[in-house]
């Protein structure tokens, strides 16, 4: 079960990065600049990328330093951190699926940096709720 | 009783080697805070504002043998390659700040610049001179490319600025279809052009040998994507994009020309 918890603890990591990431090209250049290899984002520059003035990436940002707490603090046998960790998981994949569905179908733009952190949310999900249920 | 309760209480992670309790329980804590203080330092240390760079020439003498077009008053190290001639110019040559922009009109931020741009032009006049160039993405923007030349097509009747604002500020009229071509006939005919010559200058050599010229030139002075400005020959950071800090770098590049 530790090994568990330390693959969640370093896909916490991997997503806190790319959220940082996002927050920062959402703050220093309002959004990313077209280049020819990658699209520019309309996904950062659409109001979808705000909440209540808070750039959704900061949120999620939180969102996996959070889980990359309490997956550490699970490893080191903190029970309360493991029970919080598996509904957090649960509701960040839902609002990976809301955001992926604003990209695909409101939006019509698709932000890879937003897609790669809904990957690490989908993969969290399979190691901390699906591969559980499955022993 | 109390004795076999207490040992049921015992904590999990009691350790099966020796490392002291009080350190086994902090560490967690440790390591939480060592993660915070360096995605809260590295996000401090990336989003503050760096002062305009010197643009990224790094040229090897072999490889630009003809490409030193001195325009005397270049300050900075890499001048690239000419641009197509004659170039589109707002404000007098003599301005002290000259500002060079590297634009796709379909790209959103290019789109979201002008506005800023045209606020600055209004705003400095005669003491800015402001140039565009050609620099269409095309495999990532399916109508860059058309858009470019309709903008060049229109410079070929003395109209592309009214071209260069149709096209950016109806942005997202025209980048989501499927043919923009009669929508740029359109505003060919609404801004005066004689629309059968425009239709025959889309596709000729000159539009087309403009576009690429202006490229070579982009990329000879390492431009990677679009909005990219410069001012005075030194490339203005993104995040310095933004009317109010983009005002003051204007304002600092009036004050002080030669620095």
């Amino acid at each position: 079960m530790k090994k568990i918890y330390g693959v969640a603890a370093l896909l916490a990591l991997f997503g806190l990065a790319d959220a940082l990431y996002l927050t920062i090209e959402h703050i220093t250049g309002q959004s990313v600049r077209c280049t020819i290899i990658s699209g520019c984002s309309e996904v950062l520059s659409s109001p979808y990328a705000v909440v209540a003035g808070i750039p959704l990436a900061i949120i999620g940002a939180a969102a996996y330093f959070t889980v990359f707490s309490l997956a550490t603090l699970a490893i080191f046998g903190y029970r309360v951190a493991a029970t919080l960790l598996r509904p957090l998981i649960i509701a960040m994949f839902f609002v990976s699926v809301w955001l992926i569905y604003l990209q695909a179908f409101v939006i019509r733009e698709f932000c890879q940096y937003c897609l790669l952190s809904a990957a690490v949310t989908l993969a969290l999900l399979v190691v901390m709720v699906i591969v559980p249920r499955l022993r | 009783m109390v004795a076999i309760s207490s040992a049921h209480l015992r904590p999990r992670w009691q350790p099966q080697f020796e490392i002291p309790l009080y350190m086994k329980r902090i560490l967690p804590f440790i390591i939480i805070l060592v993660v915070l203080g360096a995605a809260l330092g590295s996000a401090w240390y990336l989003t503050r504002t760096i002062p305009a760079s010197p643009t990224l020439g790094t040229q090897s003498p072999s490889t630009s043998p003809v490409s030193q077009n001195s325009s005397a008053a270049q300050p900075a190290g890499n001048p690239g390659v000419p641009g197509a001639e004659p170039a589109h110019v707002l404000g007098p040559a003599a301005a002290p700040a000259r500002l060079e922009e590297f634009g796709d009109f379909e790209c959103p931020p290019c789109g979201m610049f002008h506005p800023i741009l045209q606020q600055m032009h209004a705003e400095f006049g005669d003491q800015l001179q402001i140039t565009f160039r050609e620099f269409p993405l095309v495999p990532t923007h399916q109508h860059a490319l058309a858009a470019a030349s309709a903008a060049e097509a229109a410079g070929l009747q003395g109209r592309f600025w009214e071209m260069h604002d149709l096209l950016y500020d109806h942005q997202n009229e025209w980048k989501k279809e499927f043919d923009v071509r009669p929508i740029f006939e359109r505003y060919a005919e609404q801004i005066g052009l004689d629309v059968e010559r425009y239709k025959r200058d889309l596709g000729s050599d000159v539009v087309a040998q403009r576009i690429f010229v202006d490229g070579k030139r982009g990329h000879s002075l390492g431009v990677k994507g679009t909005p990219t400005v410069f001012l005075n020959g030194r490339e203005v950071p993104f995040e310095n994009l933004a009317a109010e800090k983009l005002r003051v770098v204007i304002q600092n590049e009036i004050r002080n020309p030669s620095k």
